[in-house]
């Protein structure tokens, strides 16, 4: 009890405490950092777009969207009644026996 | 020069015009991001903003509101964007040090003393800053308005664009939340006495 009250005190107190405060000065010659940072400050489109892009309700609509288009891009290539082309597995028996002979040698060695 | 003047001169370029404004708005500037941020480097990198954006954007100015409500505006935007982009680095840290190798040091900030408050009350506004640092948005700017900058509920409205009941409710819900986390922090630090066994 005799806690609590003391806590009350000191609660009152805290909230009283920025009665009558003053102002907080600037430090000096803030005009002379004003005008170096204008001449140095010259903020890049790369800059504004990097922080507009890192904002986080930026970044995750543009992750939703990514994968939103890829989800589309998935169900639309996907045409279940058409069955994939069955490559042809076998060589033909021609292609297998033959004995053609590569023409490199033919072509290198001209003399006899 | 009355203020009509001084924002006519700033339209047309004037640099002495530019001086004068800076003189004479440079400590509310810097008292109030000071409230809000309470770091008095980031509050003077602040003060630098505004008064930046205030040459760029001058011309802009159509003077439906005063100069100083337009200036203590732009300096709570970009004191509470500072606040956004300081807790989204701590995020970033955070998740860094989730994926670190756990050797990155986690630096508490300094406690905030504001220069203004008398020296027989510096313990205890210490505790109220912390605390205030901990309330939402609008409360703590309404709060900041109206003790630190000793505006008045008519012209915290002004200066937030919302009505004078708003901004009542806002400073008595600052109170009352401001009351809770006091609470939690003194209970904290007192300990009872122990009762006497006999």
């Amino acid at each position: 009890m005799k806690k609590q009250e003391q806590i009350n005190k000191l609660i009152e107190e805290t909230l009283e405490s920025l009665e009558g405060v003053a102002r907080a000065e600037a430090k000096p010659f803030l005009m002379t950092r004003i005008r170096a940072r204008m001449f140095r400050h010259t903020e890049s489109a790369w800059d504004r777009a990097g922080w507009f892009i890192g904002r986080p309700a930026v970044l995750l609509t543009g992750l939703c969207l990514i994968l939103f288009i890829n989800a589309v891009v998935v169900v639309f290539n996907r045409q279940p009644g058409k069955a994939a082309p069955i490559e042809q597995l076998s060589q033909s028996p021609n292609d297998e026996f033959s004995y053609t002979v590569a023409t490199i040698y033919d072509i290198e060695n001209t003399q006899p | 020069m009355d203020q009509q003047e001084l924002i006519v001169q700033l339209q047309q370029g004037s640099e002495s015009a530019f001086v004068r404004l800076v003189d004479e708005w440079q400590d509310m500037v810097y008292n109030t991001a000071l409230g809000i941020v309470q770091n008095a480097e980031d509050a003077d990198d602040i003060a630098q903003e505004v008064f930046i954006q205030v040459f760029k954007s001058i011309r802009s100015f159509k003077g439906d509101a005063k100069l100083s409500t337009w200036i203590y505006r732009i300096t709570i935007t970009k004191s509470l964007d500072h606040e956004k982009r300081k807790k989204r680095k701590k995020r970033f840290a955070f998740v860094q040090s989730l994926f670190g190798d756990g050797n990155e040091e986690e630096t508490q900030p300094a406690e905030f003393n504001h220069p203004g408050v008398q020296m027989e009350n510096k313990e205890k506004a210490t505790g109220l800053l912390q605390a205030l640092d901990r309330l939402p948005e609008k409360q703590k700017v309404a709060f900041v308005l109206h003790k630190l900058e000793g505006q008045s509920h008519r012209e915290i409205a002004e200066i937030m664009k919302t009505s004078l009941v708003s901004v009542e409710s806002l400073i008595a819900r600052a109170k009352t939340n401001l009351r809770k986390l006091l609470t939690e922090y003194y209970k904290d630090k007192i300990i009872e006495p122990e009762k006497d066994p006999l």
